[in-house]
């Protein structure tokens, strides 16, 4: 096999158990959210911040055993937007909020037979790439262009501002890696008693592991003198839009990690809610109930672009590479669903 | 015939229509759009007066790329490598380029097929256009679209960090299959300024290409080739050796006034 094409097997796999567990557990920021903030039952948002604990511990660790050179990746980029990555997380959180739930989870539940999930991801894939390369991409590039910030760091990220405070490289790393890990899974196992649910917490582990399984895909199966595979991991916007593209234009492009993730996502989706008996085809109740959809999909779709990453691209797979701008995206992400429920509220 | 009157005169329209269209089509094309290595003064010079084959060299390109600082491309001449009849030089150009001319490849017989791949910048939605000319002074040509959309990521790579510069990579065939050619990869790590580009103080950094390359198998000439500067970066080229050949395989990439560097590697393919 070519290294190209363990890279886009290693994806469907890695999309496959996401899709699965995702299934299972209801894996899912936006309702974990609203029902932490609107309920009171914190479940499901522990999930998401244990997923992410293991996430970093696990992604810091293949970084530091130097299997992955996380500095290729889109998030560790040395220039980035002060306005763009936090005005994209407000946006794709206000979007995800509208739409209940974000790309990802729209992709699991069009596996559990929900098929107005179908028009929050062609709303999601088509308006990122409005914003990406279509319409809206001049416009993102020169604002982009003149609220770009270059951090005089090794590395826009928490590892690069400890060791400008003099930090060796190595405790500069396992430092946060390990005080974020700990802090977030004691957070949301013993703080928000994700450990009286085993169930959850062992499925957002997998998940979590998830996250450095597909760095490792990509920077360490993919690494090639003569043809390097793209260094990413989880995410869901552009390769929401790209399984679009590819469905159109597969016979001219090549296919690329994210794609096969999104298929595996959607496939092992089908097969774990088929497998549970719980698939049930179901629509849309009202007009108004499909403008909320597409309005989501289309604000996920614009926010993700502008944030270069969703709840999942930022919020994990960002987050684990302890990258700077991650975190203001997250904080957006946050922001903008806090928001979005508050307005609903009234 | 018994068939209505109004029915055959119904078909024997439609198959007029049709015969016109088919009949006018080429005349139509010729009018309207030209073949597109005609409207690039550099293709026409080359070929000067002569009218190439069109459709025997295939190009694969992706339909829609969203870098247009690397763009692969596979371009195979169909025809003959014999040593009476083998194609002796390759041309591409890319139409919408500031500068057209993007590479040219020298053959030999010794490559066993006229086939490469490498990596090319295009400024913008394009024709690539190829011409190839054989030893007898035939000439092919092939064309083809490309979309290029802005870059969709902000990913400017790190290509700040030149530790590895004039860095030399070979990877010579492997897994073949018998009587088939065998596949060679070459890299060498330089930035090929085009000398276009800006640097933050506003100063025009001076153009730096690899303007050279080399292949020579136990010092018999294998392949030679030409870049620009819409050669991407890291300038890659896969090339092919007959098979049947074995020997050391001796790479030469060269920046113009004899700065260099080398690289060799075993071939040995099968019969």
């Amino acid at each position: 096999m070519t290294h190209t094409l363990v890279v886009v097997w290693a994806g469907f796999a890695i999309g496959l158990i996401f899709g699965a567990v995702g299934q299972r557990i209801e894996f899912c920021l936006t309702g974990g959210l609203r029902e932490w903030w609107g309920e009171g039952r914190p479940r499901r948002a522990a999930a998401f911040v244990l997923a992410v604990a293991v996430a970093i511990a696990g992604t810091q660790l293949v970084a530091g055993l130097g299997l992955v050179d996380l500095g290729e990746s889109l998030y560790l980029q040395a220039g980035f937007s002060w306005l763009l990555i936090p005005l994209g997380g407000v946006l794709f959180g206000c979007g995800m909020m509208l739409a209940r739930g974000c790309g990802s989870r729209a992709l699991v539940l069009l596996g559990d037979g929900n098929l107005r999930s179908l028009v929050v991801l062609l709303c999601l894939g088509i308006s990122a790439y409005v914003a990406l390369t279509g319409l809206l991409a001049p416009l993102r590039l020169s604002v982009a262009e003149a609220t770009t910030v270059t951090p005089e760091l090794t590395a826009p990220s928490i590892p690069g501002l400890l060791e400008s405070a003099g930090l060796g490289p190595g405790i500069a790393r396992a430092l946060p890696a390990i005080l974020l890990a700990a802090g977030l899974a004691a957070f949301a196992l013993v703080r928000l008693g994700l450990f009286q649910t085993p169930r959850d917490a062992g499925g957002a582990v997998i998940i979590g592991t998830l996250v450095p399984a597909g760095w490792v895909a990509t920077g360490y199966f993919g690494a090639d003198d003569f043809d390097p595979v793209r260094v990413e991991s989880l995410t869901f916007v552009a390769p929401v839009g790209d399984a679009i593209q590819y469905l159109m234009f597969s016979t001219g492009t090549q296919l690329a990690f994210g794609v096969t993730v999104v298929a595996g996502v959607l496939a092992g989706s089908i097969a774990a809610s088929v497998l549970s008996r719980s698939f049930e085809l179901r629509g849309f109740e009202s007009p108004g109930h499909m403008l909320r959809a597409i309005g989501g999909g289309v604000l996920m779709g614009v926010g993700g672009a502008l944030a270069i990453g969703c709840s999942i691209g930022q919020g994990l797979s960002g987050l684990s590479t302890l990258a700077l701008p991650s975190f203001m995206a997250a904080t957006g992400i946050f922001v903008g669903a806090f928001a979005a429920l508050r307005l609903a509220k009234q | 015939m018994d068939l209505p009157r109004h029915f055959s005169r119904g078909i024997l329209t439609a198959a007029a229509g049709f015969a016109l269209l088919v009949l006018g089509a080429p005349s139509w094309v010729n009018a309207q759009g030209r073949a597109a290595w005609e409207r690039i003064d550099a293709a026409t010079e080359l070929l000067d007066g002569a009218t190439p084959r069109a459709g025997s060299i295939r190009l694969d390109l992706p339909a829609v790329t969203q870098d247009g600082s690397s763009v692969p491309v596979t371009v195979e001449v169909d025809h003959p490598m014999n040593p009476d009849d083998h194609v002796e030089a390759l041309y591409l150009f890319a139409a919408g380029n500031p500068s057209p001319e993007v590479a040219e490849i020298h053959f030999t017989p010794l490559a066993g097929k006229a086939r490469i791949t490498t990596r090319i910048r295009l400024d913008g939605s394009q024709t690539v256009v190829a011409l190839a000319r054989t030893n007898r002074g035939e000439w092919l040509a092939g064309q083809r679209d490309v979309r290029v959309t802005v870059s969709g990521c902000l990913s400017q790579g790190n290509s700040s960090d030149n530790s590895d510069f004039m860095q030399a990579r070979v990877r010579p065939p492997s897994r073949m299959a018998p009587g088939e050619p065998g596949e060679v990869r070459t890299l060498i790590n330089h930035p090929m300024e085009t000398g276009l580009r800006k640097n933050p103080d506003g100063s025009l950094i001076p153009e730096r290409i690899i303007e050279e390359f080399r292949a020579e198998l136990d010092g018999e000439k294998l392949l030679a080739a030409r870049f620009h500067r819409a050669v991407s970066a890291n300038p890659y080229l896969l090339f092919f050796v007959a098979p049947g050949r074995h020997g050391e395989l001796a790479l030469r990439w060269e920046e113009g006034e004899g700065a260099g560097e080398s690289a060799t590697a075993t071939a040995s393919i099968p019969d």
